[in-house]
């Protein structure tokens, strides 16, 4: 905004402004999505190793306890069917992060290539024919146009 | 007193263990254009990542509209109209112009609006609508950022590096808009780092040099200190 000729002065507020701040008072604030997924993520390694550990306890439970069949049903229900449900949830939540977090990565990385292989197309064709935004000369009397220049 | 609409308060960054931002202090008033000047690694990049929640501040403050919003996810703030227009044009190089205009359309603003606003401040954009635009001048791409920025109406603009490899009228031409936006009251906050150019659509003007900011204050008396700034004097 320049100071001689302003419609609306610096400091003022537009309707524009209003709406805008009465929308980020009614935000709801909560932390940094990237901290909330690297808990997860790190929540279910824990879970799939404290599952896998039950799993290994209950099964060798359940064979040690061989003349005690409600004994080995306690080691399946409480050892190896939570350990497996827990391996399960930690999987799936470590796939589902660890995945996001890998597609964030690709969808950069790719978006970063593309521009420049755009680029180096731009610069390909303007080293063989002239800068694309050069005035364009039609041939009109029978001339051609110079070499540097698009059709 | 007209209460800021972007505000950093001793503001420290880093990336890793890397401190870049050594506590920074930052106002921009409703309708205020501010000019963040420096040479290249002072941080300014840095600073606009923390005022749009690209960058979590290890200490200090993000106020957006009197409100302490620090941690707050980007996507939040964009939504509402805290938009960034970030350095090296960030267009979609293999997607059409109108095409670049859809994607613009992901906080809720329907196509129609959004090329109704690129197209009226950008007519070029129109006759190229169906061009690939990595195809498209520097200049041309440039708007077409700008263009993707301003059709969902932002309060606060963060401008990175406008005139970045750009030849200097486009970039007076880039400017003359940016000055127009200013005029209908958003606020904007532009890094630059070598454009003078800045500076005569400046309201205020600050240097930043080695992630702290060494000089606030209006563009002319800023102006004689950068030649200081940029050779380390």
């Amino acid at each position: 905004m320049t100071n001689e000729d302003p419609t609306i002065p610096a400091g003022v507020d537009t309707a524009r402004v209003a709406q805008f701040r009465d929308e980020i008072d009614s935000l709801k604030l909560k932390g940094g999505s990237a901290e909330g997924e690297k808990r997860l993520l790190a929540l279910g390694v824990v879970l799939m190793v404290v599952g896998l550990v039950l799993a290994i306890y209950g099964a060798i439970e359940v064979g040690l306890q061989g003349d005690f069949p409600a004994q080995q049903r306690a080691y399946t229900a409480q050892g190896s069917l939570l350990g497996i449900a827990f391996v399960i949830v930690g999987g799936a939540l470590f796939v589902r992060y660890s995945l996001a977090r890998y597609l964030r990565f690709w969808l950069i990385r790719s978006s970063y290539e593309e521009r420049a292989n755009a680029d180096r197309i731009v610069a390909a064709i303007e080293h063989a024919a002239g800068p694309l935004d050069a005035p364009v000369q039609r041939e009109i009397t029978g001339v051609p146009a110079a070499p540097n220049q698009l059709p | 007193m007209t209460q800021p609409l972007l505000e950093l308060r001793g503001v420290r960054a880093a990336y890793g263990t890397i401190e870049v931002l050594h506590g920074i202090d930052l106002v921009v008033l409703p309708g205020q254009v501010v000019a963040l000047l420096g040479p290249n690694g002072a941080g300014k990049t840095t600073t606009l990542a923390v005022a749009s929640g690209q960058l979590e501040p290890t200490s200090g403050q993000l106020m957006v509209a009197g409100r302490d919003v620090t941690g707050i996810s980007p996507d939040e703030l964009a939504r509402r109209g805290l938009t960034t227009i970030p350095e090296g044009k960030g267009i979609f190089p293999n997607l059409t112009v109108r095409e670049n205009l859809v994607m613009a359309t992901y906080a809720g603003v329907s196509l129609s609006k959004v090329e109704e606003v690129a197209y009226g401040q950008f007519p070029r954009l129109k006759e190229r609508r169906t061009q690939v635009a990595g195809t498209m001048s520097g200049g041309e791409q440039q708007m077409l950022a700008m263009a993707r920025g301003l059709a969902v109406e932002p309060a606060v603009l963060l401008l990175d590096e406008l005139s970045m490899g750009l030849a200097p009228l486009v970039v007076e031409e880039l400017y003359g808009i940016v000055a127009q936006i200013a005029r209908t009251g958003t606020s904007i906050l532009v890094v630059e780092q070598f454009a003078r150019t800045v500076l005569g659509v400046a309201d205020l003007a600050a240097i930043m040099v080695n992630g702290t900011i060494r000089q606030v204050g209006p563009p002319a008396e800023v102006e004689r200190e950068l030649s200081a700034a940029y050779l380390g004097g």
